[in-house]
């Protein structure tokens, strides 16, 4: 019974007694109750039993009072938990579901006035919050009924379920949470989609994401896939970047629904060109396809590729019927050229450091017999086969990155007519080296030949000296201090000890000046050329490509002799690594940089871009101006191509130049880092941009009402689907569980004379009793 | 263990006549060596192809000292390569360095190297160095070899020496050869050490050098083992062969030379 005016009654237990005194008193008590039994045996079963009752209840009475009872009173309410009614707004809740055009996301606004009951039902218990979700990556926005219902469409972009639970959890985590009422397509471009393949089970971690909120997800599913016509590219599968000369693989998932039984062609496009298209055959029990296209890439470079599928009538979606990726085609190993007029003891270091380069893809080919050697032996005793000419300096030039000339002339083998090729491979980008030797430079007859247009230094064309033979160490100019090919230690003086330190080379071929834009890393000490030392280690560039003149045919030396000397080979194999990277252009060596975060990415996305500038001796290069010119080729074949007002560049101390583009279309953007250097000649660097919709959400379209079912059921709330009125059910939420006291008395049960009588009535009645019944 | 039929030939010069040709020999060569036409100089002699005669006991001259001179002179005649045919006699140390390719031969036991030796010597191998151990003994474990193994042993302290297989690009980086002979005809694979892809030091109990050597009046002077003269020539196509191995390797294994070598080889048979 409790008072008027509370609503709540406990019983409390005042008394100051630990679980231990409380034993002690129950086994005092069963001791008590034991001694009595025995002391009255000689009595009757019926007055034993009677005084030993008596004689209990009294102490019963006194261990009641020691306790102290008491009456807590409490006059309380409870407090109203949280429901979050989450609406998903992202681009599926646009497509369309009827034939009438009602988007998914109208159907979700005619329910929510449907909710309007329950919630006035339950708003002594729970007070009701709405948000939509599908806007931004992550998370939610706060919202209300009215305004979801008068949004015109969806409105957001992509739905990241996972992201939007977690962010309801902890937007309530100071409050307590009844339940989540959840309005979808089940279409999630996050992890919980990607991890639960339609039809199976929640997998453990997002069965583990769900419960972490410990409150029923009520979901109601806005569509199921009944009347759904699409044929999609749900994904497509492939690296971000392929070797060059190697098969590449692009395997496609498509995804076919309500689309009658047909044969489909997925069609694989490199640019403008069609590159392969391969049939499938539409049937009524497959829903997913898979089709895979291989090719071999066969320039170094970015190329845009573009999976179509033929766009058939009604589809609930076009922009799916395609996918544009971009594929960075890069060096796999260095297709290096070794052509040797003679064997020697620096062709055969240089081979033994070319073949054992894992990147390194090595033809040699060595002049093993000249017309004047002597031939006793027939041909077919002899290994030897006939030099190609025709198929390495026509044919197949183009598909080497370096070409090396070692003690090479060209005389002998009527390939006149080839060195003006081999100056195209170069104009075009290809590398070329020459080694010195008594066939190279002027003495190989390269004057005045295509080839001495290509190389960095002028050869001497009259009858003077054409070699040297003395031996000498090459000295570092300062531009070879710090040049990568040189720099064999990164402290120019270290570097200057190291080089002094080298054997000597054993001869020289004799060369000209430098050719203006050329950099001589090293000179000969004694020997001067036009006033100046003599390059001996001189580079350049002729056209897109890179040359190297190297006067000596001793470099072995520095890999062997050195041995002898306590050395090693490391500053042999380190130079001829370096060089060998910088002919080819390693991008690492470049000295404007182009790097961008991604180079795939959506409308309005911004692009961080940074522009790496170094000296010509790869120092940073500080305060350089430049500009960032960005042309924009539409999707759109009948557009034109447009150009952008350029981002103007600054480096800071670090010679980096950071800006930040927003591409606002569709297309491909080039974007061009030009940047003048120290002789004001223009430098760049280029990257391709693909800027394509963000199709993540509509990769999959067919609503997964089974996902949404799997996550109500785990969480123990109820599962509806719109489309279909038997399968409605009320939300489960959880009662509140906070409670306000509004007023509280406690009454101690123990403190009362009525307490004390009775144990003295109780005392006065067992000593009556047993007097009466004889004893003492 | 196989041995030879031929051991090693010997020459007296006891007698006038003997005499007479040793003395017409010496000033051939002196006239010779002042009236042959200077080599052009290139980048320097030194960058010419030269190869070293290693001693394994600096205190016993060897013989057959010409014979390195005369197939360097051969490999010069028959391939693009330059040489240095200037005879070169060194011992284990740092001037090894300058050779990447060094002949040991000789015949009899010798003293151990000291580990300071065997130590430069792996450095040696290790770097790049190309070793051939010829006997001259005709024996394939003669004292010389058997010495020579039981050093090189020490090089290679994990490792075992193997057999060269009959299709390695020994026999065929510029000859192609069937039987590897020298002044004898081997009568098993030879044997070798292998450092990663190459051959790094190769045993022949063939007598290579004997087969090489001629005198001052360009006399043979050893005769062949098996007294055909025109086997000499086989041998000296071995020598090419391991001048031309060692100067490019595995070379002729590349795929571009396999087609022409298989279709030589399937001629040969036919």
């Amino acid at each position: 019974m409790i008072p008027e005016g509370y609503n709540s009654g406990d019983l409390l237990w005042l008394g100051d007694w630990g679980p231990a005194w409380i034993a002690v008193l129950v086994l005092i008590g069963v001791v008590v109750i034991g001694v009595s039994a025995y002391d009255l045996r000689g009595l009757k079963t019926g007055r034993r039993i009677t005084l030993v009752g008596l004689r209990a209840l009294v102490y019963v009475c006194a261990v009641v009072m020691l306790l102290e009872p008491a009456l807590d009173l409490k006059n309380i309410s409870r407090v109203k938990n949280h429901v979050a009614v989450m609406v998903d707004t992202s681009e599926s809740m646009n497509l369309k579901m009827d034939e009438q055009g009602t988007t998914r996301h109208q159907r979700v606004q005619q329910e929510l006035p449907e909710l309007v009951p329950f919630i006035e039902a339950h708003q002594d218990d729970h007070v009701f919050h709405f948000f939509s979700y599908g806007q931004e990556r992550e998370g939610f926005a706060q919202s209300s009924r009215e305004q979801l219902e008068a949004l015109a469409t969806s409105g957001g972009k992509h739905s990241n379920l996972g992201g939007a639970l977690e962010a309801i959890d902890a937007h309530f985590v100071e409050e307590e949470l009844g339940g989540v009422i959840l309005y979808s397509d089940g279409i999630d471009s996050g992890a919980i989609a990607s991890r639960t393949r339609r039809g199976e089970k929640l997998d453990s971690s997002s069965q583990a994401l769900v419960s972490s909120l410990g409150v029923p997800i009520n979901t109601v599913a806005a569509a199921s896939q009944d009347g759904l016509r699409d044929l999609a590219i749900t994904r497509v599968m492939r690296d971000d970047f392929a070797f060059v000369h190697n098969k590449v693989s692009v395997d496609v998932e498509i995804q076919a629904i309500g689309i009658a039984e047909q044969p489909i062609s997925v069609t694989l496009m490199r640019g403008e060109e069609e590159l392969q298209t391969k049939q499938i055959q539409l049937t009524k029990n497959e829903m997913l396809y898979k089709v895979r296209f291989e090719f071999v890439p066969r320039q170094i470079g970015q190329e845009i590729y573009n999976v179509q599928l033929p766009v058939l009538e009604n589809e609930a979606l076009t922009t799916n019927n395609e996918h544009l990726f971009l594929l960075r085609v890069i060096r796999d190993k260095i297709r290096a050229l070794q052509v040797v007029g003679r064997p020697s003891w620096d062709e055969r270091f240089m081979r033994r450091l070319l073949k054992r380069d894992p990147n390194i893809d090595l033809i040699s080919f060595f002049i093993l017999r000249t017309n004047e050697s002597l031939s006793n032996a027939s041909r077919d005793e002899l290994s030897l086969i006939p030099f190609p000419t025709q198929e390495l300096f026509d044919k197949e030039l183009g598909s080497f990155d370096l070409v090396i000339f070692q003690n090479f002339n060209f005389g002998p083998y009527s390939m006149r007519q080839y060195l003006p090729r081999i100056e195209e491979f170069v104009k075009e980008g290809g590398g070329f080296v020459m080694i010195g030797g008594d066939l190279s430079f002027a003495s190989g007859g390269y004057a005045r030949t295509a080839i001495e247009k290509t190389l960095p230094v002028k050869l001497p064309g009259g009858r003077g000296k054409l070699i040297d033979t003395k031996n000498f160490r090459p000295e570092l100019t300062q531009a070879g201090l710090r040049h990568p090919i040189t720099q064999l230690a990164f402290d120019p003086a270290t570097n200057t000890k190291i080089w002094a330190s080298l054997p000597e080379q054993r001869g020289t071929n004799i060369v000209g000046k430098a050719l203006p834009g050329a950099t001589v890393l090293a000179t000969h000490p004694d020997l001067r050329a036009g006033g100046e030392p003599m390059p001996v280690i001189t580079i350049g560039t002729h056209g897109e490509g890179r040359v190297m003149a190297m006067t000596t045919d001793s470099t072995w030396r520095w890999g062997f002799e050195s041995l002898g000397d306590g050395g090693t080979p490391r500053e042999y194999q380190l130079f001829w690594h370096n060089a060998m990277r910088w002919l080819i252009k390693d991008p690492e060596l470049k000295l404007v940089k182009l790097e961008l975060a991604q180079d795939t990415t959506h409308p309005g996305d911004p692009i961080e871009i940074s522009v790496r500038v170094a000296n010509s001796d790869y120092s940073p290069a500080q305060n350089r101006t430049g500009e960032l010119l960005i042309t924009h080729t539409p999707h759109d074949k009948d557009e034109t191509a447009s150009a952008i007002e350029p981002i103007p560049l600054k480096t800071n101390s670090a010679g980096i130049a950071q800006v930040s583009f927003t591409p606002a279309q569709r297309g491909v953007y080039e974007l061009v880092a030009r940047v003048k250097d120290e002789q004001d000649e223009s430098l760049e660097d280029r990257q391709l941009v693909l800027v394509v919709p963000d199709l993540r959400e509509y990769q999959q379209i067919i609503p997964r009402d089974d996902l949404l079912e799997a996550i109500a059921t785990h969480t123990g709330g109820a599962f509806s689907n719109l489309q279909s009125s038997s399968s409605a059910r009320e939300p489960v939420l959880l009662e509140p569980r906070t409670v306000k006291v509004n007023r509280r008395k406690v009454i101690q049960l123990w403190d009362s004379a009525l307490t004390f009588l009775l144990i003295v009535v109780l005392l006065a009645l067992e000593w009556t009793l047993r007097r009466r019944w004889g004893r003492l | 263990m196989p041995s030879f039929p031929f051991i090693e030939s010997t020459m007296t010069h006891s007698s006038r006549r003997s005499f007479l040709r040793d003395s017409m020999a010496m000033l051939c060569a002196a006239l010779g060596g002042a009236l042959l036409p200077v080599k052009a100089h290139a980048m320097g002699d030194e960058d010419h192809l030269q190869i070293a005669w290693l001693t394994p006991d600096a205190s016993k001259p060897g013989t057959r000292t010409t014979a390195l001179r005369r197939v360097l002179q051969e490999v010069e005649k028959r391939t693009s390569v330059k040489v240095d045919a200037t005879s070169h006699i060194i011992a284990i140390g740092e001037e090894m360095f300058d050779y990447p390719m060094l002949f040991l031969s000789g015949s009899g036991d010798f003293d151990p190297w000291s580990d300071e030796q065997i130590d430069q010597l792996r450095l040696w191998i290790k770097g790049g160095g190309f070793l051939v151990v010829d006997s001259h003994e005709g024996l394939a474990d003669g004292p010389f070899l058997r010495a020579a193994r039981r050093e090189l042993a020490r090089v290679y302290i994990d490792e075992k020496s193997s057999e060269v297989p009959g299709n390695h690009v020994l026999y065929k980086s510029f000859y192609i050869i069937k039987t590897p002979r020298g002044r004898i005809e081997a009568s098993e694979p030879l044997e070798a050490y292998f450092e990663q892809d190459r051959l790094s030091v190769v045993f022949s109990p063939l007598d290579l050098l004997g087969a090489w050597a001629r005198d001052g009046f360009g006399r043979w002077e050893y005769d062949m083992a098996s007294g055909v003269e025109s086997e000499r020539e086989y041998a000296i196509r071995m020598g090419v062969n391991l001048v031309m191995y060692a100067l490019c390797v595995n070379y002729k294994d590349d795929q571009v030379h396999i087609p022409f070598i298989l279709k030589r080889r399937t001629w040969k048979v036919e």
